[in-house]
């Protein structure tokens, strides 16, 4: 799939809540994976000062993380492997933030080995999955699908596992602890040729092990001797030679073991569900061969755990996931991590060699570092503001509140936030995102027109603009839910109120519009999905409740109707299947199982939409410029939007095409799990086209000026130079002709103060009617496009590393400063997505000085030199322009710095196999340079590309 | 608004103290009894989890159709696994009666039993980790908690009342037939799945189709019960049901687990319910 799409993340004041469910330390120590079970996963930085920064936010995943592990030989890729509950698996490169590579199968794991062994196998090693199925799952690396399994005698699920990897031993086995508690062994090694050719491969070694719960199994690498297998009420030490206990322990009251590691030969340490850890000395090496279990008494006395030092947190929390890295080499560290629920890291030190005080009592290890992501927002505030709260000056005094619903209307640009209080505020997207990214403008601050509208007395909880839907609706309505189950219905431009209803059914969480074929009695109607689990239908004309169906146990999931007998099917959580009599409003009947699949069945094509992606929005408006239609159903990324944001998706052609002419997308989010933010998306294809096209038909004289600069360019070129002149002559023919009107028009057009366009907008969209609608958008769109193309590159211009180039910018172009750094997002298909968070700018000050916020990359720095050269010439150019021509020449700036971004993020498509363009598509070519062997081929491709920039300047 | 604030701040300290007493108190009591529950629910599976008393007991079922009287059979359960199985086939075209039965040192594991059992046993794990003594601090972590367990049990329960669709060569390699002695004849495939309370027995009897018959190949995909006619090929030759059998025996404790798990789902969403109520009150981040 091309995608151009870009993408611009405003964070809103509160981090998207993350409760860690499985964590990770890549092997390099630089990056911290940690997934949640909301289904993001989080990538932060460590630096060598064990400071921890948030990096990025990867969306993809619809259910919780389960378990994270490498993919791959992680020198040569930074691959992770991610699954979730319902049975999702990506390859993300944690580098970049790309999804690899994502299934989803019908197995839900619960840890997951990397597994390569060089000379025998071929491909990218295997991932030896396990979780909630029977027995070892064999998965390639590469494309995850199932290449077989390694099956067992009793076959059970296998609760954890660890891969045995001894010189001693010569064979690498997985060993295994099933649910029933039995211990078994698979070779590894020497079973790969039999795997390869489908063989059943069963356990060498099976032992019951008397304890259920098992929770980690872990080898001592450094005696190659031991296996510590840890339960949830006690731990054991085995020898692995003859599996003979050698010693025990069981936990305190109220605690109860989560896993453990060796630290050293005879030194490990334990960690507990509720994050407290213990490091334990196994003293007078209990490996004497004459000890068996059997003489309990003498074993007793050789080897005993000892406490040497134990690690503490102050808040108790749900439950932890810990982890230790051990690394031996230098630069790193011993490293103890836990993530909570409540989304808090914790960080320990562990010394190389842990000792226990003097009088034998143990020593308490101090947290080193400790983060959520909440901190992180609070550290970097540009980056995380509210989206309406530059709407009113600092003079003005009033706070506005935390925004709780948000809705964009593409087809007139604005943006809809109910807010804490009640409030509505309504303004146009472009220019919130403006005032939000770009730093103080005296057009800019205090003068953006904006409305509130009163009529909630608690938090607005849902918003719909119906006639984004169903044209059957009038454009001016909007339809908001709150709190306290009432819901208005008002007119979006005055504010006036028509009618408000009230439910008395909690809060309203959906309003959703019901399809365009629905009988004509129920006109205008739409229904509420409220928090007592009930559906109402409002009718608008009659202004009535027309029925409210409060039986459902559970909550709602989905609604569907049935076209003939008018009835209303709702499909609950609990896969019950309520169907309700529309006309009556009698429950008709109740099924459970079989019977309620089969009704939801019969109803598939008669759907209400609940749910929606953001991608998939993106993906929505890609596919109206492309005007190819994809059955592509998928609503993945479902999780961050889960059932609770409206579709987008129209079920409206005609709305479609209004969707079509906007190349600038304003799409919140919002979802269940108090994820707040809002993504802006730039078609550049789209952009592009508009802007050319607008160019071709009403701004010739542009291209007559263009012509005229090049004329003066080409002599160094004189092989073109009498191409240059005859195109110059049509052109100039063709200025002559229309010129002198369309210079007006475009003057208007570029010089009209900001703050006016969005006042004539909205008064022309007053008196339009649908039909001059269509035939003005071409007007209205360059404007909007103009904006939101300086807005896209103010984003990406490398700003504060050439004041003259930024003055120039500023100046000519009237692209501005940035207000901080931004936060870009980087899709890599419809429903995977990488949104950086605040504070990943922090990540290169390693290397490169603290002296521009924007700086992508050290590449950034050497392109821009040989930017600001080109800058000086054309700037030298400039001074022999007009003021009016240097306007032209802004937009022919603007349409070349676009095209170039397209053709790299075209480019970059291409070659990178997968990968896809953000604004720091430097950086990653920069970073896949690096891990690629055949970086040869990207190096030669990625000059031409900054030269061919570079040269498009100068040939103005 | 002004009002509305007023008259509710004395309301909010009540509430207050009612969402305090709701996690101290109510959420444990909801939290023994679901324990209660599904511990019982657990005991139907008679699995001796660690310290239980032993050998589970076994349990012989007749498996009989309302029908067809061609397949009859003989079953013995042991928790989850089919220790003991007898089936006579009467083929109608020879009236003559096919016997056979399981190995001795051969038993069969019921997958869907098990995994249910596995499930129960997860969300009784859950449950026990937040005993008596844990202070629950905010309703979100009782919302977490319970969204975990309904997960386990609702997974528990389509385990058993959704049994796996296969297709006709899966059937046949499944490794069930290597289980019989006498081993059954080549034309005859079995099947055992369990359905809601129901422990099935699928009987499959096939002709081999001829290689160059004319009729449309076409084989069939992926199914519980596969109807006669239904076609596929093994191992180079192509075969075609002829008839198929199906006899059931009701296991009555999986009913009996199956209303726990019922039971128990609904007392997870009330206390979900009760919890939430407390969101329209104030603010209080449910997530």
């Amino acid at each position: 799939m091309k995608n151009t799409t870009q993408a611009v993340v405003l964070w809103g004041n509160r981090a998207p809540a993350h409760s860690i469910t499985a964590m990770m330390i890549t092997e390099d120590q630089k990056t911290i994976v940690t997934g949640s079970l909301e289904g993001q996963i989080c990538l932060w930085h460590l630096s060598m000062e064990m400071k921890i920064t948030s990096k990025a936010i990867l969306f993809g995943h619809t259910a919780a993380v389960t378990c994270l592990a490498k993919a791959r030989d992680f020198e040569k890729q930074p691959y992770v492997v991610s699954g979730a509950e319902n049975g999702e698996m990506c390859v993300w490169n944690v580098n970049t933030g790309h999804c690899i590579q994502n299934v989803k199968l019908p197995y839900r794991h619960t840890a997951i080995c990397y597994y390569h062994c060089s000379f025998r196998m071929t491909g990218e090693g295997w991932l030896l999955c396990c979780g909630h199925y029977q027995d070892v799952l064999i998965v390639d690396a590469k494309t995850l699908q199932v290449l077989h399994s390694f099956k067992s005698q009793s076959s059970d699920w296998i609760s954890c596992m660890c891969i045995v990897h001894s010189t001693r031993i010569q064979e690498d086995s997985l060993v295994a602890i099933s649910a029933a508690g039995d211990l078994k062994v698979w070779d590894l090694s020497s079973s790969v040729n039999s795997i390869q050719e489908k063989q059943i491969v069963y356990e060498t070694e099976s032992q019951n092990l008397e304890m259920a719960n098992y929770c980690s199994v872990r080898f001592c690498t450094y005696t190659e001797r031991l296996l510590l297998v840890i339960c949830s009420t006690s731990w054991k030490v085995y020898d692995y030679c003859d599996f003979s206990l050698l010693c025990t322990d069981v936990c305190k009251d109220s605690q109860r073991f989560a896993g453990g590691e060796f630290l050293a030969a005879n030194r490990l340490i334990i960690w507990t569900q509720d994050g407290h850890s213990y490091i334990y000395q196994l003293l007078n090496s209990g490996l004497s061969k004459s000890l068996c279990p059997g003489e309990g008494g003498l074993l007793k006395e050789t080897i005993t755990p000892h406490l040497l030092c134990s690690t503490s947190v102050m808040e108790k929390s749900f439950s932890c996931t810990m982890a230790f890295m051990n690394q031996r080499k230098e630069p790193f560290y011993k490293i103890l991590y836990s993530g909570n629920s409540s989304g808090r890291l914790h960080f320990w030190h562990v010394p190389d060699v842990p000792v226990s005080q003097f009088d034998g009592s143990p020593v308490e290890i101090p947290v080193k570092v400790t983060i959520t992501l909440q901190e992180m927002f609070d550290r970097h505030k540009s980056m995380s503001e509210g989206i309406i709260d530059h709407l009113c000056t600092p003079s003005e005094g009033v706070k506005l509140a935390t925004v709780t619903a948000s809705l964009y209307i593409p087809s007139l640009d604005k943006l809809v936030c109910g807010c804490e209080d009640g409030n509505i505020v309504i303004t146009f997207a472009l220019h919130a995102a403006r005032a939000r990214l770009l730093r103080d403008h005296p057009l800019l601050r205090g003068s953006l027109p904006h409305k509130i509208f009163g009529g909630h007395d608690c938090s607005v909880t849902s918003l719909l603009y119906p006639h984004a839907r169903s044209e059957k609706f009038d454009p001016s309505w909007l339809i908001s839910g709150d709190q306290n189950s009432s819901i208005i219905w008002r007119d979006v431009f005055t504010g006036e109120i028509f009618h408000k209803f009230i439910l008395q059914a909690g809060a309203i969480l959906k309003l959703l519009v019901p399809p365009t074929d629905y009988k004509v009695k129920l006109f205008q109607s739409i229904y509420c999905v409220c928090s007592d689990n009930s559906v109402a239908l409002l009718n608008l004309q009659e202004r009535l409740c027309f029925f409210h169906a409060r039986k459902h146990l559970f909550p709602v999931k989905t609604l569907r109707w049935h076209p003939v007998e008018e009835a209303l099917v709702v499909g609950c959580e609990d896969d019950s299947v309520y169907v309700w009599e529309i006309e009556t409003g009698t429950l008709e009947r109740h099924e459970t199982g079989d019977m309620a699949k089969a009704i939801l069945m019969a109803c598939e094509d008669f759907t209400i939409e609940t749910t929606d992606s953001i991608v998939n929005t993106s993906h929505e408006t890609q596919r109206n410029t492309r005007t190819t239609f994809k059955s592509s159903n998928s609503y993945k990324l479902g999780n961050l939007s889960h059932n609770l944001i409206h579709s987008e998706k129209s079920s409206n052609k005609i709305v479609d095409s209004s969707y079509s002419l906007n190349p600038f997308t304003f799409l919140p989010v919002r979802s269940k799990y108090n994820i707040s933010l809002h993504l802006l998306l730039f078609d550049l294809e789209q952009v592009l086209e508009l802007l050319q096209s607008s160019q071709a038909s009403g701004l010739k004289s542009a291209n007559s000026f263009h012509s005229y600069d090049a004329l003066k360019t080409a002599k160094s070129s004189s092989e073109k130079r009498p191409l240059t002149l005859k195109r110059n002559k049509t052109a100039g023919s063709l200025y002559q002709m229309d010129g002198p009107t369309s210079d007006i028009v475009v003057k208007e057009i570029i010089t009209r103060p900001l703050e006016e366009i969005g006042g004539i907008k909205r008064h022309k969209k007053f008196k339009s009617t649908k039909k001059n609608k269509t035939q003005m958008s071409g007007k209205i769109d360059v404007n909007m496009v103009m904006d939101a193309a300086k807005l896209l590159l103010s984003c990406l211009l490398p700003w504060g590393i050439d004041k003259e180039l930024d003055n120039f910018c500023v100046k000519h172009l009237d692209i501005l400063k940035l207000q901080g750094s931004v936060t870009f997002g980087l899709i890599s298909d419809v429903d995977h997505l990488c949104l950086m968070l605040p504070g990943w700018n922090q990540v290169s000050n390693d290397t490169v000085g603290n002296f521009s916020h924007n700086l992508l990359s050290k590449k950034v720095i050497e392109l821009s030199t040989k930017y600001s050269l080109v800058a000086q010439k054309q700037k030298n150019k400039n001074d022999q322009l007009e003021n009016h021509i240097s306007a032209m020449l802004g937009l022919e700036t603007l349409l070349h710095f676009l095209k170039k971004l397209l053709c790299v993020s075209k480019t970059l498509r291409m070659d990178g196999s997968k990968c896809t363009q953000s604004g720091s598509s430097f950086e990653k070519i920069e970073s896949l340079r690096g891990k690629w062997k055949s970086s040869e081929h990207f190096t030669s491709s990625f000059p031409p590309f900054t030269t061919d920039v570079l040269h498009g300047k100068l040939s103005k | 608004m002004a009002t509305a604030a007023a008259a509710s701040s004395a309301e909010r300290g009540v509430l207050e103290e009612e969402f305090k007493w709701l996690l101290k108190e109510e959420v444990h009591s909801v939290l023994k009894q679901l324990q209660d529950i599904l511990k019982e629910a657990s005991r139907r599976f008679t699995i001796p989890t660690g310290t239980a008393d032993g050998a589970t007991k076994q349990e012989n079922f007749v498996l009989g159709s309302s029908s067809t009287d061609q397949v009859k059979g003989v079953l013995t359960l042991q928790g989850d696994t089919l220790c003991q199985a007898e089936v006579n086939l009467k083929v109608s075209r020879t009236s003559q009666v096919l016997h056979f039965a399981f190995r001795e040192d051969k038993q069969w594991k019921m997958q869907q039993i098990q995994d249910a059992r596995n499930h129960v046993n997860q969300a009784i794990y859950l449950l026990t980790n937040r005993g008596e003594n844990y202070n629950f601090q905010t309703g979100s972590e009782v919302l977490k908690l319970m969204d975990a367990v309904m997960l386990q049990l609702t997974r528990a329960r389509n385990r058993l009342t959704t049994p796996a669709t296969m297709t006709l060569p899966e059937v046949a390699t499944s490794g069930l037939t290597k289980m019989f002695s006498p081993a059954p004849p080549s034309d005859v495939l079995l099947n055992f799945y369990v359905n809601v309370n129901k422990l099935c027995l699928l009987v499959y009897q096939l002709h081999a189709l001829q290689p160059n018959s004319t009729k449309n190949f076409r084989p069939s995909g992926s199914s519980v019960l596969h109807n006669p006619g239904a076609m596929f090929e093994l191992n180079n030759q192509r075969f075609e049901v002829s008839h198929v059998h199906k006899v059931e025996c009701i296991v009555p404790w999986l009913n009996d687990a199956l209303v726990f798990f019922t039971v128990s789902l609904q007392l997870c969403q009330q206390l979900k319910d009760k919890i939430s109520i407390f969101s329209s009150y104030w603010n209080f981040r449910p997530y």
